[in-house]
């Protein structure tokens, strides 16, 4: 072998240990063989654990889907086959790393990682200008909100620069990812906790907040570790002090409600209050933490904020669309080859991203689902869509904060929208009384269509209600909760009105709607079906009892002719 | 710094920090709000104030908005006002109470059961006998005949036997009946004629007459009182009282004139020419065909007993008597035949007890007094063999339901039998005998508004019905006339927006624990009644009226189920407002009990609408902060720490209480 390992990284970000990375480490560090560095994500959920091997001729290669066996050790350690991986092209030739340019290639504990990297150029430019040159900056960047409002972050920054006179200014990093599926803001505190710190003091010099909060939510230990790793180099290389003004940053651990990541509930959380919303105006710059000017910015947000301010505003915004700067983070998952965590230049479609970048069959795609369950879908003919925060929501759909879940041809559409609106109902503060029982009553109402109750009448009601309950509700959360159901109603009426009116469920996936056939023509009658059934449903001459079954769809797996098969309930 | 703005067009002068709410008002345009609350800071969680901002189109609540100078908002467009229902039938879609006692829903008069209940077990029976008579202008033989609906749908039954309400009544009335008289306004100059003095015409003419009309009533008998003295047997309302009963009407200025009957001697073109507005209440007095061969053998139930009503019960003997029919008619002919000193008396019926649709009550008594009974058995033939009359008669098996959701007899071949008789009657029904002047429809009834000022209600629209059903037929009816002879709109002051808990078959006895959670276990006093001796030989009064001691015991069992917000629940007036239906929306309710651990406050959870004002009274007013809001979504709940109950450190202030929109947190009777 021409070339020696320098060294190997082991992703150890939570989706690494979560897939057994902790032993592939371990077992490495046994071999003690070269220098072993933990990482953060890398960013390919599917090929977890995974490995970077670096050589000293600065080439390196992954190695994925690791076992914890000596053949894959090995392998790793010789330059074998086994376990060899590379980043397919498709992904390769559309991803654009800036925000997650170092997840997976530092130690995230380490504050010498990151500098070496470029760390803390941004903070020491930005120091070096007056802090309204700053704000400025960011206004010129064109960075809009990434945690899913799409405001303006350099106007946000001058509303609380404004404030002059205020006693204190308070910064708040909104680090309470509710969204189910989404994981941007968590694999980037993991991975590199010290370039949205970064962007935080940046922000703080330029507002002149001096207490600065990460409403982190509990669920994400790994995340808050590294954060209170990363503040404690901060304070031990005195970078809280920016230019004389010294800041506190504190990390407060959220119980996980979903509201909380709404500005309002997040302050009452942070002041020690239910967590629930208040009417704006006041805006939180002008009253918000104890009453203080508050400025709340996404993890993502803050983690664009040192490239502006290392590159400048002209170079950040070389990437994008008109009004939509930069890059965006998405936790790409559902029914696609490769989910994980991707980042894309803002313009890039919804074609690239689904099937380029995730690889899923452009003919089993049916849709996709972004800004999670407060967002829509869009479905596979409208893929052409470039993304960014004005094209989504011109189709119904929302830019959110990065959930994107790929939906197969062969998921019923009204379930899924039920399946969000079951989420939002039961995180609903319980506040307002569009989104309490609003809610509540679409989750029924949606539940009833999926078991085949629903009348015709359903549909008009459902859709008057969901729009009130948009007009009428107190935050964001009610005020998008509809959205999932809106969305589905507008590109897929028909499967709606095929469970009521026709009583089907054209993907076959509505429990009461659908049933389970067995073909005695195919049948070898080797009894495996029935032998696997857990409530006896399947008599000794192969009929199945349509009463006692559950669908649980066992003999259907089991069977090796394929003999069963699940059909519409009302087919003969 | 005062702002101008704009509402529904209006310009209105906001003063500095003033909400929209607060400056609408300020400049008399009312808009609705459940959380509002002067004494602390917004809550925004009702959203039943909603207003249209124009520019933006967006829905703002005006309880916490300040309007920006220039802006304009609506808030009377039919797009607010469907946004406010909606938010109405959103809260009411998850409100659990009763609004309403279901006594009192019950009544087909709606009289106020809860409320003449209250004041008969304190003891007040005029108080009581007025709220009564608001509803039910005859309670001296409602309070003797009705078949108690009120009863039958008492909560009560969850755990044993009902109030007897009836009595509440019935005592009122025989106390106060005949010394309590109405103010009867001046007459207002208009003139309505009713034809019928039974229990609708007479009740017509009672609110009409409170209305200040004058009323004339036109009867074919030679006295009043329809089906009240011809129908139903002096044993069950002795027709002394009723005679007392009936000179109240006319002591009020009501004449009646007999022996006028319409289609006979009285023209409906003269009548219509002569009053405002004619009233027809003919009642059923057409009795059903037993449709089998030899009917001409068989006396007809209400002939009968009409002709024993006709010779003040001095009637012949009717011999073996059997009575062909299950209902009350049939039972009221058993029982006189009984009392005219019939031996042999027996009750045929085509279906089993089960299915009899007498009162369960008038059965028990029958079979008391020697009443024999055969079920399942049909008649097909009555013969005249010399003096005696011979009755054929098919067995009879329960089949399929039918649309009454009755089991259907059904005939088994080959059962015919014949059993030998003195008198056969037939009390199979009876139906509206319309003169040809009056269009009936398929049925024999007539509609309720028969055009050209001419109305109908009682048994003759409704078909054969009960006592009550025709004073709450009159009475409507009445209204109706008021408003077409007036041209003025009646308003009943009713709110007709009822959240039930539901019927008490589907509750159980925790679900029964109310305001008065004091209320007697003991079991329901009984009716006390004349011997059976009397009973077989006399036409006396069977029960007697309960005591006041007796009255005022059997009150204390009462559970005062109605909502104790009923007069001042601020959803239930703004749903009123807003024509709301508690049924628009459906969905799960919270099954949740009263918390009625504090000394004086209980709070009753299913009625909470969430909106906090409590929490923030607690806390902003009173600075104690003993109340929040628990979970989320549907279940949220207010709460207090660690559902231990409100501590000690509660001052029983009760400005949570009084700040409550609804009846959630509500005090105690002691």
């Amino acid at each position: 072998m021409s070339k020696n390992i320098l060294k190997i990284r082991v992703g150890m970000a939570s989706c690494g240990i979560a897939a057994g990375a902790t032993k592939i480490l371990e077992m490495l560090q046994a071999k003690n063989a070269c220098v072993i560095e933990e990482t953060g994500c890398i960013g390919h959920c599917y090929a977890e654990p995974m490995v970077e091997v670096v050589y000293d001729d600065n080439s390196s290669q992954y190695y994925a889907n690791l076992k914890a066996e000596d053949k894959y050790i090995d392998s790793i350690l010789s330059g074998g086959d086994l376990g060899k991986f590379d980043i397919h092209e498709g992904r390769k030739s559309k991803e654009l790393l800036r925000v997650l340019r170092l997840a997976g290639k530092i130690d995230p504990k380490s504050f010498e990682d990151y500098c070496a990297n470029g760390g803390y150029v941004a903070l020491k430019n930005a120091l070096a200008m007056e802090p309204d040159a700053v704000v400025n900056e960011v206004k010129l960047s064109g960075l809009r909100g990434r945690g899913g409002g799409g405001f303006s972050t350099g106007m946000k920054w001058s509303f609380l620069a404004a404030k002059k006179n205020a006693e204190q200014k308070i910064l708040i990093c909104n680090a309470d990812e509710g969204d189910p599926g989404a994981f941007m803001d968590r694999s980037l505190m993991e991975s590199v906790p010290h370039q949205m710190l970064e962007g935080m003091l940046i922000a703080a010099y330029a507002t002149g907040a001096t207490k600065l909060f990460i409403y982190c939510r509990a669920e994400y230990p790994l995340a808050i570790k590294h954060l209170k790793i990363a503040i404690d180099q901060i304070y031990e290389h005195n970078l809280n002090n920016l230019n004389g003004r010294n800041v506190e940053i504190i990390i407060k651990e959220g119980a996980g409600a979903f509201v909380c990541g709404e500005e309002t509930a997040l302050i009452h959380s942070l002041e020690g209050k239910r967590g629930t919303p208040r009417f704006r105006p006041p805006f939180p710059t002008d009253s918000g933490y104890f009453g203080y000017p508050t400025m709340i910015n996404n993890v993502e947000t803050f983690g664009n904020v040192p490239i502006i301010l290392k590159d400048g505003a002209a170079a950040f915004a070389s990437v994008g669309t008109e009004n939509s700067k930069g890059t965006k983070l998405f936790a790409l998952a559902g029914d696609l080859k490769y989910p994980g965590l991707v980042e894309i230049p803002m313009g890039t479609t919804l074609a690239e991203i689904v099937f380029d970048i995730g690889g899923a069959d452009r003919n089993e795609v049916k849709a996709v689902q972004t800004g999670g369950p407060s967002g829509g879908c869009i479905p596979v003919e409208l893929f052409d869509t470039p993304v960014d925060y004005d094209s989504l929501k011109t189709l119904g759909a929302i830019m959110g904060s990065g959930g994107m879940i790929v939906i197969g041809k062969d998921r019923c559409m009204v379930e899924t929208a039920r399946y969000f609106l079951d989420f939002t109902h039961r995180e609903s503060c319980g506040k307002c009384t569009f989104c309490r029982v609003g809610t509540k009553r679409m989750f029924e109402i949606l539940t009833r269509i999926t078991e085949g109750k629903g009348t015709p009448e359903d549909l008009p009601f459902l859709k008057d209600l969901a729009l009130k309950i948009k007009k009428g509700s107190l935050c964001g959360l009610g005020q998008t909760a509809p959205n999932p159901v809106l969305a589905t109603m507008q590109y897929f009426m028909n499967e709606y009105e095929d469970h009521v009116i026709r009583k089907t469920c054209t993907a076959l996936k509505c429990k009461d709607l659908v049933k389970l056939q067995l073909d005695q023509s195919k049948c070898v009658k080797c009894r495996l079906c029935i032998k696997n059934c857990p409530v006896g449903a399947i008599s000794d001459d192969f009929v199945i009892d349509p009463e006692k079954c559950t669908k649980c769809n066992s003999c259907m797996d089991m069977c090796p002719k394929k003999a069963i098969s699940c059909v519409a309930k009302n087919e003969n | 710094m005062s702002v101008e703005f704009k509402i529904d067009g209006k310009t209105i002068v906001a003063n500095d920090g003033e909400t929209i709410l607060l400056a609408a008002a300020r400049n008399g345009i009312s808009i609705p709000s459940l959380c509002y609350n002067q004494k602390i800071s917004h809550t925004t969680s009702c959203f039943v104030c909603v207003v249209k901002d124009v520019k933006t189109g967006r829905f703002l609540p005006s309880c916490s908005s300040i309007p920006a100078p220039g802006q304009e908002v609506e808030s009377s467009t039919a797009e607010v006002r469907d946004m406010r229902q909606t938010s109405l039938n959103l809260l009411l879609s998850e409100h659990v109470g009763d609004c309403e006692a279901p006594c009192t829903l019950a009544c087909p008069a709606h009289a106020k059961v809860e409320e003449y209940v209250r004041e008969g077990k304190k003891g007040n029976f005029l108080e009581s006998l007025k709220i009564i008579k608001q509803r039910i202008p005859m309670p001296m033989s409602v309070g003797r005949v009705c078949p108690r609906f009120c009863e039958k749908d008492c909560r009560k039954n969850v755990t044993g036997e009902p109030l007897a309400i009836n009595d509440f009544k019935r005592l009122a009335a025989d106390l106060y009946y005949e010394t309590y008289m109405e103010d009867i306004p001046a007459s207002i100059g208009k003139k309505v004629a009713v034809v019928g003095a039974g229990p609708a015409g007479l009740s017509c003419a009672y609110y009409l007459r409170l209305k200040g009309v004058d009323v004339t009533v036109f009867e074919a008998m030679p006295k009043a009182g329809g089906m009240i003295r011809y129908g139903i047997p002096e044993y069950r309302m002795p027709k002394t009282l009723l005679d007392k009963e009936i000179k109240h009407f006319t002591d009020m200025g009501i004449e009646i004139k007999y022996g006028m009957k319409l289609g006979d001697n009285l023209s409906l073109d003269e009548l219509k020419k002569e009053f405002d507005a004619v009233a027809i209440t003919i009642g059923c007095w057409k009795p059903s065909s037993m449709r089998c061969e030899g009917e001409e053998f068989v006396t007809q139930g209400i002939d009968f007993l009409r002709e024993v009503s006709l010779h003040d019960t001095k009637y012949i003997n009717p011999g073996k008597t059997i009575v062909v029919g299950g209902g009350n008619t049939a039972m009221d002919c058993v029982r006189t035949s009984v009392r005219l000193g019939s031996k042999d008396v027996t009750c045929f019926y085509r279906r089993t007890e089960a299915e009899m649709p007498a009162e369960k009550l008038e059965i028990h008594e029958a079979k008391e007094e020697g009443v024999k009974f055969q079920f399942l058995v049909a008649p097909v033939k009555v013969e005249k063999r010399g003096e005696k009359l011979v009755l054929t008669c098919q067995r009879m098996e329960l089949g399929e339901a039918d649309a009454s959701g009755r089991r259907k007899p059904v005939v088994i071949p080959g059962s015919d039998f014949e059993t030998e008789a003195d008198t056969i009657i037939g009390a199979i029904g009876q139906k509206t005998n319309a003169p040809a002047c009056l269009e009936a429809d398929k049925f024999g009834n007539l509609a309720a508004n028969l055009g050209d000022n001419v109305f109908a209600a009682g048994d003759c629209n409704t078909g054969a019905a009960t006592v009550v059903e025709a004073l709450a037929g009159g009475r409507t009816m009445a209204n109706s006339i008021f408003e077409a002879v007036t041209g003025e709109k009646v308003d009943d002051n009713e709110n007709p927006i009822y959240v039930s808990r539901g019927h008490w078959r589907h509750l159980a006895k925790d679900d029964l624990v109310y305001v008065n959670s004091a209320c007697s276990e003991a079991p329901r006093t009984k009716q006390s009644l004349i011997s059976i001796e009397e009973r077989t030989s006399t036409f006396k009064e069977v029960a007697a009226t309960f005591t006041e001691e007796q009255i005022k015991e059997e009150g204390k069992r009462c559970i005062e189920c109605s909502c104790s917000a009923k007069g001042d629940c601020m959803l239930r007036n703004h749903a009123k407002d807003y024509d709301c239906d508690v049924d628009a929306i459906k969905g799960e309710k919270l099954k949740v009990a009263y918390d009625n651990r504090h000394s004086v406050i209980i709070q009753d959870r299913g009625k909470c609408i969430k909106c906090g004002t409590c929490v923030k009274i607690c806390k902003e007013v009173v600075n104690n902060n003993l109340l929040s809001a628990k979970k989320r979504g549907l279940y949220t709940y207010i709460g207090t720490a660690f559902d231990k109950g409100f501590p000690e450190s509660c001052k029983d202030c009760l400005e949570c209480v009084k700040a409550c929109p609804v009846g959630a947190l509500t005090i105690k009777k002691m």
